[in-house]
């Protein structure tokens, strides 16, 4: 049944990588290696998170995200296609007013549970080790949200379950991609091999 | 009178009618007007059963002071007068589940009150199920945990366990995802070692698209060979191209890779061959000091 379904992902991620890049190299011929590869990456990651159809938080933080860039906007659009409904969730300026009020809130709550702790605990951190693990795992939440897409405006919950996601769909990337890259590589060899 | 008639019917809409019905007639005058007192007053064993599910065992009385203000104030949107259980499982609406943590702390102090009076304390019956016919969907969830024996029955440490046995739960399930992980225990080391899973399988896609751009000049690729990579190997679990290549195509630096069925996200089997194809790399665009600049720098990251 897994097979199934990721076999069929893998061949709608193929195909908008295969579109996005086709459209790319219609508008702009004879790019550098840095540059193809820019390219390359993008179209890989706008097809990834196209298939998920704006189901998950990180694919529309993704999009979203390369849609911000001007010389991106097109190709995004073209690849969306023109059935897409898919809309930027909010302009530039909401997101960062977004981001304040998320993070000014946060402020109040920990100001607020700082106080609390402080009326409750007596002589501090009397649970030291409870405290070592919280501030480990606040650590790496934070990093976590760095990494997936999007990850900063999620609370701590539903970013676990945007993760678990992310990485399967970033495995079906890296599988196709390198099974791509292997095979034209190995393909260019036997080629060479043969005019030798 | 009517109108404690009408908040009382919107409130059991999921429940018994004519249990209803019973439950209208032994309502006691109220002391203030709010509408949750009606509840509060009724004998404990009807208004809870209208509102847990039948499996649940005799309720208790709740009177909680909290119930009575957190629902209007939580519940801008909706009648306040309005409520639903839902499900246990996390996977589905998620984003009604993240307004549940706030929401649930009325209901949650109802259960803190029932656990006072000591009936079915077992960890067993932890949370309860929802009821089989749920109203419409603008309701707002409301999850009901029942207060452990021998822990703090502070609603707010319940809420918050509630919470955390949620994250726990999500975190079992990427502890199956990630390889390696299932042996673990500690939150902050399975975050760890998801947080590493991410980054490699980035740094990964970053590789691989540095691969790609070095093999194609144009970055049109060819559909012949979509084709017959989506025939092979593309349709396999693991990168085995075995289906495409011809065996005796001995080709070293790839025999690891695609030959031997391997875990592709095995980190420390991933680095070696990484090394190589930034070694052919060099070979097809030795011109190009950049590139090579930047193969050194990725080897140097390994």
């Amino acid at each position: 049944m897994k097979v199934h379904t990721s076999s069929k992902l893998r061949k709608e991620f193929i195909k908008k990588w295969v579109k996005g890049l086709q459209i790319c190299c219609s508008l702009k011929k004879n790019m550098d290696i840095l540059e193809r590869k820019k390219k390359i990456k993008l179209c890989a990651d706008i097809a990834l998170a196209s298939t998920k159809n704006e189901t998950t938080l990180w694919s529309i933080a993704l999009i979203s995200d390369a849609k911000k860039d001007d010389e991106n906007k097109i190709l995004v659009d073209n690849l969306l296609g023109p059935e897409s409904r898919f809309k930027p969730r909010m302009t530039n300026r909401q997101m960062i007013a977004c981001h304040k009020r998320v993070r000014s809130k946060k402020i109040l709550k920990k100001s607020r549970h700082v106080c609390q702790k402080m009326k409750k605990m007596g002589p501090p951190k009397s649970n030291l080790a409870a405290y070592i693990a919280k501030t480990l795992v606040k650590r790496r939440t934070q990093v976590l949200k760095r990494l997936v897409p999007g990850g900063e405006s999620m609370d701590e919950f539903s970013l676990i379950k945007e993760a678990l996601d992310y990485v399967l769909s970033l495995r079906i990337q890296v599988d196709v991609m390198r099974t791509l890259a292997n095979a034209n590589e190995v393909l260019n060899q036997s080629d060479s091999k043969i005019i030798d | 009178m009517e109108k404690r008639e009408e908040t009382c019917t919107e409130l059991f809409q999921f429940g018994e009618e004519s249990e209803f019905q019973s439950l209208m007639s032994v309502v006691p005058p109220p002391e203030t007007g709010n509408s949750f007192t009606a509840l509060l007053e009724l004998p404990p064993n009807q208004a809870v059963m209208l509102l847990h599910s039948p499996e649940e065992t005799a309720p208790d009385n709740f009177t909680s002071p909290e119930f009575l203000e957190t629902p209007n104030s939580i519940l801008p949107n909706s009648s306040p007068n309005n409520f639903s259980l839902v499900k246990q499982e996390p996977v589905d609406s998620d984003s009604v589940h993240n307004s549940s943590p706030n929401m649930s702390d009325p209901v949650i102090s109802k259960s803190t009150k029932r656990k006072e009076r000591g009936k079915n304390v077992k960890s067993a019956a932890k949370k309860s199920k929802s009821v089989a016919n749920e109203t419409d969907g603008d309701k707002l969830p409301y999850v009901h945990v029942r207060a452990r024996r021998g822990q703090a029955t502070d609603s707010h440490s319940i809420a918050e366990r509630a919470r955390r046995e949620k994250i726990n739960a999500r975190m079992k399930l990427l502890q199956e995802l990630v390889p390696g992980c299932s042996k673990i225990t500690g939150t902050a080391m399975v975050l760890d070692e998801i947080i590493n899973h991410v980054q490699s399988l980035q740094r990964q896609v970053e590789f691989l698209s540095m691969r790609l751009a070095a093999l194609h000049p144009n970055i049109d690729i060819n559909l012949d060979n979509i084709i017959s990579a989506e025939s092979g190997s593309l349709m396999d679990g693991n990168g085995n191209f075995t289906g495409m290549v011809s065996p005796p195509l001995s080709n070293q630096i790839w025999q690891p890779d695609g030959l031997t069925p391997q875990p592709l996200w095995g980190v420390e089997e991933m680095n070696p061959n990484f090394i190589t194809p930034e070694n052919s790399l060099l070979s097809y665009d030795s011109s190009r000091s950049s590139v090579s600049l930047h193969t050194n720098q990725l080897k140097m990251e390994l």
